[in-house]
């Protein structure tokens, strides 16, 4: 018999407890009250044989209950050979290599090369590796399969030679995704690997690598994860990050300063930065920045020299991620083009509040076009506009223009100011029998289905800004909307008719209002829906992407809707080829992007979580119940280790213990019974003797 | 000491004992004594028997009515060392009897009744009085426990020899186990200053035969001192300094003219009301024979 914890076999030394307690017993316990001592003299206390004899049941009994259970916490176990796997079986690996930005660093990547090395020679002819490269994303260098196709001599020289050809990248590290990806390359081990499959971690640990993705994940049984850690000698490291502008510095005209937060290493032993701008004219002072270890400070830049885009820090000793590129934001240029006869100050006519509606922000510049003439509208104008808004009185040869520019993609919006203008609806629709006469409103009408839905009327979704009920319409026209093939109703008036109607004409689509948004027909013109609801059409009809100021190494960069096949130039000056409304996804290294045909840019950094270079502690794997296993494990040690695994099945097996606390407790009640008579049979005695 | 209440208790002894005393062969001793004397100018007029004169046309002086009526005072242990009891109840509860019993008995003959209870200190006092009610107060100030831990005999009797100026009787009821020479100091005290002192020494059986079976821890009532005792070892040794103890009690007393009585605690108190009653008229003999022989 074997225990799994002998050290508890030491509780059975407690026996000594009752002993003592027996031949004691009658010293301590019992006093008896006498009235006085002055006639006596002390006699010292003698165990008498008697004593001790008249409880030696109870005293076994006792002794056995205090061994029976040191004894089942030492968890006994009849030895026997478990069925294991047969001697000279692999093992299943997975070699992780770290191949994120902040590899780059000293000789990181070549130290860690040789250490997957090292471990690849190592290999059984027995053991399955795969060797995979992560960063953002897990890429297989060297799978199971292609290991196993291998001859066994040759395996360890064609990981070496593929891995050869990896080099580190640009992106942040994903480590909690290199995991999973490793343990379901595990996963589809043979019967006999199941209980030895392993990760090896090659990585420099870096604080900044994501792990969220192992919150809560249940880790299989068998898979172990070994770390291999390489680390650099310099400690010392400085960020930047470019910031965001706030909202509050949304102003036009006004000189809005960058915002750079310069964070230094907890490590750190200098606090004194230098910024320059790179390309900047010799003798340009540097921006100081001052940020004590362990911190971060934020530097505003005015203004960057002409055709400078990439700020420079120095100061510190890690190189790779010093470098931050800077476009600052350029408002996009988004014409809206007006097609009719109104006068620029005519306080009765759309374009008055037309004008008003786009106010010009640092994000956007809206130029307001207006045609008033009988002839077409200049192909340039059409070129450059992204909305179309269609007055009264237009001509045909403008409606044309403007059918065309719907067919193109875009939206022409026509407010129905009188029944007349059923007449210019009727020419862009070619519907010259569409007639549009005055509705009948008594007081006033309002807005009572809305489809929020639709991206016209999304931004209203919200409860809080749904409410179109205190905007008063005076008087609208109603619309056959069965006339409209394929049209959509957006919002309906309360008596059942039309209010915004969307009719599809080409690529694009016209947009009608059967009132209009002058003060004679509605309130629309005077209430807080009035620039959202123009701002939501012209963001549909130029459908541009959202643009963010600046994206990562490995984001997906949003590119404009084009007619023509768009290209990108990346900085390094090789150009790719983009799909007509595709988005950009090799944005592989940090620096300014171009796009083309046009003169669009974006930006790609360094993700700021890469600078965080200070190697994380085992604890963090840990609580996250990753099974971790230390690299440096001596054979002794293995043996020892996987000794124990087999004891703790066996013991698991046989649980001899219950049985050991099962015969404790009926001691324990055997005693309680015995002890009880004993102590009825003194009592009784002693009742006699007085 | 199987009644509760300690009055119900003396009277019953006191009333077994009357039924036996008519029966008795001693019927007719009194510890009333009365004397008149002829009237000699001089003489406190108060003490003139008014009644007497009006009947008979002569003085007399009733000087010594007071004094002859007996002014008995009973002194009772109640330290801890009185808590111990072997069969049942305690020796003090047998010595509340005892004086409960002797003052009802005392009550019946129309003498005056005192008490005094003491443990380390004096606990309760009453003068000796003969009036309705002061019997029952009495009762009440028997039954009142004490609290107190040690048995210092000389301080009690040192305040009831400064409290009663006026000859009597002096009654004490207690165990007596302390050192005989603090004792001896104490009893003196009280003879000489010219009382009868009478002494009912309350034993257990158990202090007097030390009949433990089994070893263990004696813990002294009074200092809570234990020690360790195998009783059969201890035994003789034990009696012999106990009896030794007693002897020179009662040499003592008999040196101090003091009448020692010692009492188990479960000798029935009439006949330990008798045998005081015995004693007291066999010394009254003796005191008389001694007189008679100066």
């Amino acid at each position: 018999m074997s225990f799994l914890a002998p050290l508890f076999a030491l509780g059975a030394l407690a026996v000594v407890g009752p002993i003592l307690f027996h031949l004691i017993r009658r010293t301590t316990r019992e006093k008896t009250p006498f009235s006085t001592l002055m006639f006596l003299e002390p006699s010292p206390p003698r165990v008498t044989k008697r004593s001790r004899l008249e409880n030696v049941g109870l005293l076994l009994l006792r002794c056995l209950v205090l061994a029976l259970l040191a004894l089942a916490f030492a968890r006994p176990f009849l030895e026997r050979v478990l069925p294991g796997p047969p001697p000279g079986t692999g093992q299943r690996i997975v070699i992780l290599a770290d191949t994120s930005a902040s590899m780059r660093r000293e000789t990181l990547w070549a130290d860690a090369r040789a250490k997957i090395e090292a471990r690849l020679g190592a290999a059984n002819p027995q053991d399955e590796i795969a060797l995979l490269a992560f960063d953002r994303e897990v890429r297989t260098v060297m799978s199971f399969e292609e290991w196993k196709k291998t001859p066994p001599n040759e395996r360890a020289s064609a990981a070496v030679q593929r891995l050869a050809s990896v080099t580190p990248s640009w992106n942040a590290t994903r480590l909690d995704a290199a995991l999973l990806q490793s343990i379901e390359a595990l996963d589809q081990a043979d019967e006999s690997l199941q209980d030895k499959r392993e990760i090896v971690l090659v990585s420099d640990m870096q604080e900044g690598a994501q792990l969220d993705g192992l919150q809560g994940y249940q880790w299989p049984r068998g898979i172990s994860v070994s770390v291999d850690p390489v680390s650099a000698k310099a400690r010392e490291n400085a960020a930047m990050q470019w910031l965001s502008e706030s909202e509050e510095n949304d102003k036009p005209g006004e000189e809005v300063p960058l915002r750079v937060r310069v964070t230094n290493a907890a490590e750190s032993k200098r606090e004194q930065f230098q910024l320059r701008w790179q390309g900047a004219p010799a003798g340009t002072p540097a921006i100081e920045a001052y940020v004590p270890a362990g911190q971060a400070r934020i530097v505003r830049i005015t203004k960057p020299p002409t055709g400078a885009t990439a700020l420079t820090l120095s100061g510190d000793d890690t190189p790779f991620d010093n470098t931050l590129y800077i476009l600052p934001p350029q408002p996009a240029q988004l014409p809206v083009l007006f097609i009719g006869a109104d006068a620029d100050e005519d306080t009765h006519a759309s374009l008055y509040y037309l004008r008003r509606a786009f106010p010009k922000t640092a994000h956007q510049n809206v130029e307001m076009l207006v045609h008033r003439g009988e002839g077409a509208v200049p192909a340039y104008q059409l070129q450059q506009a992204q909305l179309v808004v269609l007055g009264d009185g237009s001509a045909d040869a403008p409606v044309a223009s403007a059918r065309q520019f719907a067919r193109d993609g875009k939206i022409v919006v026509v407010p129905l100011t009188s029944a007349a203008s059923g007449n210019v609806l009727g020419k862009l629709l070619e519907l010259p029998s569409l007639a549009t006469p005055e509705a009948t409103v008594k007081d006033y009408a309002l807005l009572a289905q809305i489809d929020f839905r639709h991206p016209l009327f999304a931004p209203f979704a919200d409860p809080r800004f749904s409410d179109f009920a205190k905007i008063h319409w005076w008087k609208y026209r109603r619309l056959d909307t069965a006339a409209l093939a394929g049209s959509q109703t957006l919002a309906q008036f309360d008596s059942g008719d039309p209010a915004v109607v969307q009719v599809p004409l080409g690529k694009g689509s016209v947009i009608v209002f059967t009132s209009s948004w002058r003060p004679v027909d509605s309130q629309l013109a005077l209430s807080s829906k009035f620039v959202p609801l123009l701002q939501a059409l012209l963001e549909q009809s130029s459908n541009l992407p959202p643009q963010k100021a600046q994206y990562f190494v490995g984001d997906e960069v949003p590119l404009p809707r084009s007619s023509q096949p768009l290209a990108v130039t990346k900085p390094d000056h090789r150009e790719v080829p983009i799909a007509t409304d595709a988005k950009f996804s090799d944005a592989d290294q940090p620096g300014i992007y171009t796009v083309s045909p046009g003169t669009q840019r974006f930006v790609v950094n360094l993700s700021p979580e890469e600078s965080r270079l200070a190697p994380f502690s085992a604890e963090r794997l840990l609580a996250l119940a990753v099974p971790l296993r230390t690299t440096h494990e001596t054979p002794v040690e293995t043996a020892r280790r996987e000794g124990r695994a087999q004891a703790v099945e066996i013991e698991n097996q046989q649980k001899l213990w219950r049985w050991l606390i099962v015969a404790a407790l009926a001691v324990l009640l055997l005693e309680t019974l015995f002890a009880g008579k004993l102590s009825r049979t003194v009592s009784g005695s002693t009742t006699a003797s007085t | 000491m199987s009644i509760r209440n300690l009055e119900l208790r003396a009277r019953t002894v006191v009333e077994g004992f009357w039924h036996g005393l008519h029966r008795s062969p001693y019927h007719g001793f009194s510890v009333e004594f009365t004397e008149y004397r002829p009237y000699t100018p001089g003489d406190d007029p108060r003490y003139l028997d008014w009644k007497l004169a009006g009947r008979t046309d002569r003085y007399f002086i009733k000087k010594f009515e007071d004094e002859t009526n007996l002014r008995c005072h009973l002194l009772v242990d109640l330290s801890r060392s009185m808590t111990f009891g072997s069969t049942g109840y305690s020796k003090a509860d047998y010595s509340r009897t005892l004086a409960a019993t002797l003052a009802w008995f005392l009550a019946q003959q129309g003498d005056a009744t005192g008490l005094l209870t003491f443990d380390g200190a004096m606990r309760e006092y009453l003068p000796a009085r003969h009036r309705p009610g002061h019997l029952r107060q009495l009762m009440l100030a028997l039954e009142k426990p004490a609290e107190g831990r040690s048995t210092d005999l000389t301080a009690p009797l040192r305040r009831i020899v400064e409290l009663v100026r006026k000859r009597g009787m002096i009654v004490l009821i207690s165990d007596l186990l302390a050192p005989i020479d603090r004792l001896a100091s104490a009893l003196g005290l009280l003879t000489a200053s010219g009382h009868e002192v009478i002494i009912f020494q309350v034993l257990d059986p158990a202090e007097l035969n030390f009949d433990f079976q089994t070893a263990a821890r004696f813990e002294d009532l009074e200092t809570g001192r234990d020690v360790f005792l195998e009783p059969a070892q201890a035994r003789a040794n034990y009696v012999r300094r106990f009896s030794a103890h007693l002897e020179a009690l009662r040499e003592t007393c008999q040196g101090l003219g003091i009448l020692h009585v010692q009492v188990s605690s479960t000798h029935p108190l009439e006949t330990v009301l008798f045998d005081f009653l015995k004693a007291r008229a066999d010394r009254g003999k003796v005191i008389r024979r001694r007189a008679a022989m100066t």
